[in-house]
């Protein structure tokens, strides 16, 4: 099996076999990623395949700085924050109907009763500028100032929007 | 709940969110729509990708550098809006002191500074009072506006000639008709609504109505039933007063979901009714420990104030779990 580099080096001279192993390494993690910032399955399909196109578009700039999947993983944060900014724009904010439905694909086997699904139903019921801040941060381990960077907001709005997350979540699992 | 359940809770907050799974298998193949994708995009495509993220750039650049001190964007999105008299073709601005004006069959949107956006339904009337980075305020003359913002609280005020809706957080839809009347109802966080030394806070789910030369009368939530809301607007706004009649009518048609108007009619009642308000959104809802009623009675603020925490947190979870949870209007626990 060809170590990672290798796949990133196929596919940046345009191996689309290459990509798609790359995608089924890293699709899950992406995907992952994309439904909790969204709260919303189909849009986490949207966002993970755009991802995905966006990263073959810009495969030539990756230099291998960090590790593809950092690299990825940072891009599709991206492509969530500037959909949701150009849509927001659009549109009235629409709650998801609900957050439960929305992992029912979740892997990982059955969540333990009354814990994880509760949670993910959660955050997934959060406004959506504190489920960004909070997923980044919480669920992620982005830093403040990247996030505020990532969003473009203010390190303080950042801290203040992971703290009413914080303080939702609560108010909603207790 | 003391500090150490508190910090309890939040600990175990944070290991549940470790334990959240990093990966998800999406429910579907995703690999033939992204296959589709890249092999129709031409080179120049990633050109074009390059030339609008410059435009954006530049656009974004001058935004912050040119700051409020232009006004707020605003962009038509429907029929015939007018800057004051001038026709407002695409984007433009909204500067300070100007009136944005949408006819029967027009819309636009403005964009508030950098912390959220009002949407100007057809038939509105809505003037720029300041742009500052601590003072965010429109005046709704007339029509209907829907606000999403994005900000610490008050930053963000709506002036109307009945009351002033004070952002605390929130999306909202505020209406106002020829008299000077106006209705608004919360769809996230919440609002308070001001006039003089008359205070109504509005939470996600409820409604209030205001009156020129009364102010804000008392709010309710959506399905409140009929009975209650035509008690509520003759006790608000009667001529002389609904007084003590529409008052007890209200008593006999709450319910534990009428919390949040029982709250407010608490300090609003006369004395010789406050008790019974009281006794009944207790029955209702039970406070929270540690609540003296003598004090409530008394309209002891901190009392009042974390009565109105416990209803607030109760009505919220009752509506953004609506669909997801069956929850006890009583406790806001699920059933």
């Amino acid at each position: 099996m060809p170590d990672l580099t290798d796949r990133v080096r196929r596919a940046q001279d345009g191996d689309e076999t290459a990509f798609r192993e790359l995608y089924d390494e890293h699709a899950g993690r992406i995907y992952a990623l994309c439904l909790r910032l969204t709260g919303d399955a189909a849009a986490a399909q949207e966002r993970t395949q755009d991802a995905f196109v966006r990263a073959w578009e810009r495969l030539r700039s990756f230099r291998g700085d960090s590790a593809f999947g950092t690299w990825l993983h940072r891009l599709a944060v991206n492509v969530v924050l500037m959909e949701r900014r150009g849509r927001s724009r659009r549109e009235r904010r629409v709650t998801p109907a609900s957050g439960e439905a929305v992992f029912e694909g979740a892997s990982g086997g059955p969540p333990a009763p009354g814990e994880r699904l509760d949670l993910e139903g959660a955050i997934a019921a959060l406004p959506a500028g504190a489920r960004e801040v909070f997923v980044l941060f919480d669920v992620e381990g982005y830093s403040h100032e990247e996030i505020a960077g990532m969003c473009g907001i203010a390190v303080g709005t950042s801290k203040a929007q992971l703290f009413r997350a914080r303080r939702l979540l609560r108010g909603m699992l207790e | 709940m003391n500090d150490r359940e508190h910090e309890a809770e939040f600990a175990r907050l944070l290991e549940e969110t470790r334990r959240l799974p990093r990966s998800i298998e999406p429910p579907r193949d995703l690999w033939p729509g992204i296959a589709a994708r890249i092999r129709r995009r031409p080179a120049w495509r990633r050109w074009a990708a390059l030339a609008a993220a410059a435009a954006v750039v530049l656009i974004v650049g001058r935004r912050i550098l040119i700051g409020s001190s232009e006004g707020w964007a605003v962009a038509r999105v429907d029929g015939a809006p007018r800057i004051g008299r001038t026709a407002l073709v695409g984007t433009g601005r909204l500067r300070v002191g100007q009136v944005i004006v949408t006819d029967d069959s027009s819309r636009a949107e403005v964009q508030v500074g950098l912390i959220g956006r009002v949407e100007v339904l057809p038939g509105s009337e809505l003037r720029l009072v300041a742009a500052r980075p601590d003072a965010h305020r429109l005046a709704l003359a007339r029509g209907t506006i829907y606000a999403e913002v994005t900000a610490p609280p008050r930053l963000f005020v709506v002036e109307t000639p009945s009351a002033t809706a004070v952002d605390l957080g929130c999306a909202y839809t505020l209406e106002v008709d020829s008299t000077g009347a106006s209705r608004l109802r919360v769809t996230a966080g919440y609002v308070e609504l001001v006039w003089g030394d008359r205070r109504s806070i509005v939470p996600l789910g409820a409604m209030a109505v205001t009156r020129a030369g009364a102010g804000p009368g008392t709010p309710f939530v959506e399905d409140a039933p009929g009975a209650l809301r035509d008690a509520l607007t003759a006790f608000d706004f009667a001529r002389g007063g609904g007084g003590a009649p529409a008052a007890r009518t209200v008593l006999r048609a709450a319910r534990a979901e009428d919390a949040v108007t029982l709250w407010h009619l608490v300090s609003r009642v006369d004395l010789s009714l406050r008790a019974a308000v009281y006794d009944r959104l207790a029955a209702l809802v039970p406070p929270p420990s540690g609540t003296s009623r003598d004090a409530a009675l008394r309209l002891d603020a901190p009392t009042l104030e974390r009565y109105w925490q416990h209803i607030r947190r109760i009505q919220w979870r009752r509506e953004i779990l609506k669909g997801i949870r069956n929850i006890d209007p009583r406790t806001g626990r699920t059933r």
